[in-house]
């Protein structure tokens, strides 16, 4: 069998391996290049709101606490309480950070949830995980440069490296250049 | 019986085996087993510059957007100290926050000056979502922790 037609079948069978983990790294890539717009991993609501402590000892830390719950209707799994100064008092529940000004009942609240997709696609694409994932996401980039190098090599002649190939694989080469060029 | 007694002494054993609280481990994790209090470290910085340290406390903000900082409650009302890693390396996730941690990492200092100061806090601020005040800035000197581990329940 000649080498071209074994080049066919790499380049065919690796792009159907690689075509699952590739669209993920596109979503999270994209989501993570626009990080300065928008919070990729998580969904935060925030909110601010009155409720009336007039009927609390507002040094009592947990009794504060109680009130605030109670008339946020908030039934998370209370985590800790924090007594920053002695205006302000965090309750952290899950998925909810709040912030009590106690002298005037003022409540900031700060909802988070996990996209769903985006975090597992960053959690992999950002390596968070470590370990293991580092050898099998290293794997993951060789065989890239392996489809890469066997795509410009399945055509041959006027369409092929030889032809328009060699002009396109060359801007391909010169983008990069020109941004670092136009940013230095 | 016999499946009787294996399954007491399967339960003995349970029973038996200490129950620890969920863990989650980050970076190298801690080593040292002495803590510094962050109060020490705010009093008296320059005897710490440069010295790795163990400081334990409540985690009250966390980096919503990259998990590249975090900030660890005092052992002093209202005192703080940042948490900062190299971004990618440890990423701390939101529900860290209002847990206990353990964190390890070398004391270093941020010296800026006052406009730099406004800026990186105003970044900060930024992925928090949270309203900044410029003149809240006094100090142009931040002391901080190089984070290289953390142990925060989970």
């Amino acid at each position: 069998m000649k080498w071209r037609k074994w080049n066919i079948i790499i380049h065919r069978d690796l792009g159907y391996l690689c075509f699952g983990l590739t669209i993920l790294y596109v979503i999270s890539g994209i989501a993570v290049n626009h990080i300065h717009e928008w919070n990729p991993t998580y969904k935060i609501e925030k909110s601010m709101v009155e409720i009336d402590l007039s009927t609390v000892d507002t040094a009592d830390d947990r009794a504060v606490t109680a009130t605030v719950l109670d008339q946020l209707g908030e039934t998370g799994e209370l985590k800790n309480i924090y007594r920053q100064d002695g205006r302000t008092l965090k309750i952290f529940v899950v998925n909810n950070n709040i912030t009590v000004d106690v002298a005037n009942g003022t409540v900031f609240q700060e909802k988070s949830t996990t996209r769903p997709l985006l975090y597992q696609a960053n959690f992999l694409h950002l390596n968070h995980a470590k370990k293991l994932w580092t050898w099998f996401a290293d794997l993951y980039a060789a065989c890239l440069g392996i489809l890469a190098l066997s795509g410009i090599l399945i055509l041959k002649g006027k369409k092929g490296l030889s032809g328009r190939g060699k002009w396109l694989v060359g801007i391909g080469f010169l983008t990069p250049i020109f941004f670092l060029w136009l940013y230095s | 019986m016999k499946r009787l007694i294996f399954s007491i002494t399967l339960l003995c054993i349970a029973c038996a085996l200490p129950v620890q609280a969920k863990t989650d481990v980050y970076g190298k994790g801690v080593s040292l087993s002495e803590a510094t209090p962050v109060s020490a470290i705010l009093d008296n910085p320059d005897s710490y510059l440069g010295k790795m340290v163990r400081v334990e406390g409540m985690i009250i903000e966390v980096c919503a957007k990259r998990g590249c900082w975090m900030y660890v409650a005092g052992d002093r009302q209202g005192e703080k100290i940042q948490v900062k890693v190299t971004d990618g390396e440890i990423v701390f996730p939101m529900s860290a926050s209002g847990r206990l941690g353990v964190v390890e990492g070398i004391v270093e200092e941020l010296k800026l000056s006052r406009e730099e100061m406004i800026k990186y806090l105003e970044h900060l601020a930024e992925e928090k979502g949270q309203p900044f005040d410029p003149s809240t800035v006094k100090d142009e000197r931040m002391i901080r922790l190089r984070g290289l581990g953390a142990e925060i329940e989970g």
